[in-house]
């Protein structure tokens, strides 16, 4: 029993673990829900509350993306308090605004400039997964678990143009 | 009673990514620095998982596959492409930034889910304009690579599971990773 409670106020992981935690999750929604692991689909939901506002007559709003509180919505909300249990077992939850010395060292200190490039980088990585039709759980590992072949061509996109970008913003300190 | 799934699903989600460390910034970025292979042991060992669960139970009968997402070869690689770069150069995806906020990260919390909620309006907003010329490019549907090459899923399964773990054994027995430059 103390064992366990180390285990559990541990800050990481083995990603083995973990990674195994996140499979059963992910067989179990199948089981339990009959839904699919995904974290963009509930932002385009939501995203749908703004975007029938701007375009009342938006089709992809009006029928593919509803304004609705869906299933992926609700797990968005799981995800987040997810986060904020974990964080609190190991007593790393904490209000801050940049937190991160790596960053710091690549992109400069300024919390404004990092506050920008995550807004940018939110668009992107959100844009991006509605082209490729689903994001890192909800295509990478809910299509690669069924064995779709959408899920392998993205991850192959995201692994060739990651290491390019990375090689781009660390430069020497690649 | 959906939602209450929903719930405690993603709350063990959530704490999976955190408990992974990949609500950090270094641990995305340093994936693709290739110092660091957390991301990809994250992944592949919850893709093991997942296939060795979902397989057998179809085949047993105790599941239907609830939604196959559709493969359209150009989207779904340019898709990834430019998903690497915001990946990569934030450090973070939805899943991730959205546990991160969890645990009191305001920088997720503001710009980061507001940037996910823009991109997601902008997607919407143009979707007629662009996509369904791109999913008409190389569309195989909704299918499995099972269905598509006619070999055995288990083989598959077999297959991937092997490449797992020849990479697992690679990265930490054979020190596969690059060696961080302090600088």
């Amino acid at each position: 029993m103390n064992w366990l409670m180390t285990q559990i106020r541990k800050e990481e992981w083995s990603p083995y673990v973990a990674g195994a935690l996140l499979g059963i999750v992910g067989i179990l929604t199948v089981v339990v829900a009959h839904q699919l692991l995904g974290a963009s689909g509930g932002f385009e939901n939501l995203a749908a509350y703004i975007g029938k506002v701007i375009s009342p007559n938006n089709v992809y709003f009006g029928f593919m993306m509803k304004p609705e509180i869906t299933y992926p919505v609700i797990l968005l909300v799981g995800i987040f308090f997810g986060g904020m249990l974990g964080s609190l077992s190991s007593g790393t939850f904490k209000f801050r605004t940049m937190d991160s010395e790596q960053w710091k060292s690549a992109y400069g200190k300024q919390t404004w400039k990092r506050w920008l490039l995550l807004f940018v980088g939110g668009i992107v990585v959100e844009f991006a997964a509605g082209i490729a039709g689903g994001c890192t759980s909800g295509l990478a590992i809910s299509g690669g678990m069924l064995l779709a072949p959408a899920a392998f061509l993205f991850i192959g996109g995201m692994f060739a143009s990651g290491i390019g970008t990375a090689l781009l913003v660390y430069g020497k300190k690649y | 009673m959906t939602y209450i799934y929903a719930l405690v699903l993603g709350v063990l989600f959530g704490v999976a990514l955190n408990k992974a460390g990949l609500t950090k910034y270094h641990k995305i970025a340093n994936q693709f620095r290739l110092t660091d292979f957390t991301v990809l042991k994250f992944m592949m060992t919850a893709l093991v998982v997942t296939m060795l669960g979902v397989y057998p139970l179809r085949a047993m009968g105790l599941i239907t596959f609830p939604a196959i997402p559709e493969t359209y070869v150009v989207g779904n690689l340019v898709g990834g492409l430019i998903f690497g770069v915001g990946m990569a150069g934030a450090g973070f995806c939805p899943g991730t930034a959205v546990a991160g906020a969890g645990e009191g990260k305001l920088d997720y919390i503001v710009p980061g889910l507001l940037g996910f909620l823009v991109g997601g309006v902008i997607f919407g907003l143009t979707y007629q304009s662009f996509m369904p010329q791109l999913k008409a490019i190389g569309n195989f549907g909704s299918v499995v690579i099972p269905d598509l090459w006619h070999i055995s899923p288990y083989l598959a399964i077999f297959v991937f599971a092997l490449m797992a773990l020849v990479l697992f054994y690679l990265i930490d027995r054979m020190g596969m990773h690059r060696k961080e430059k302090k600088g």
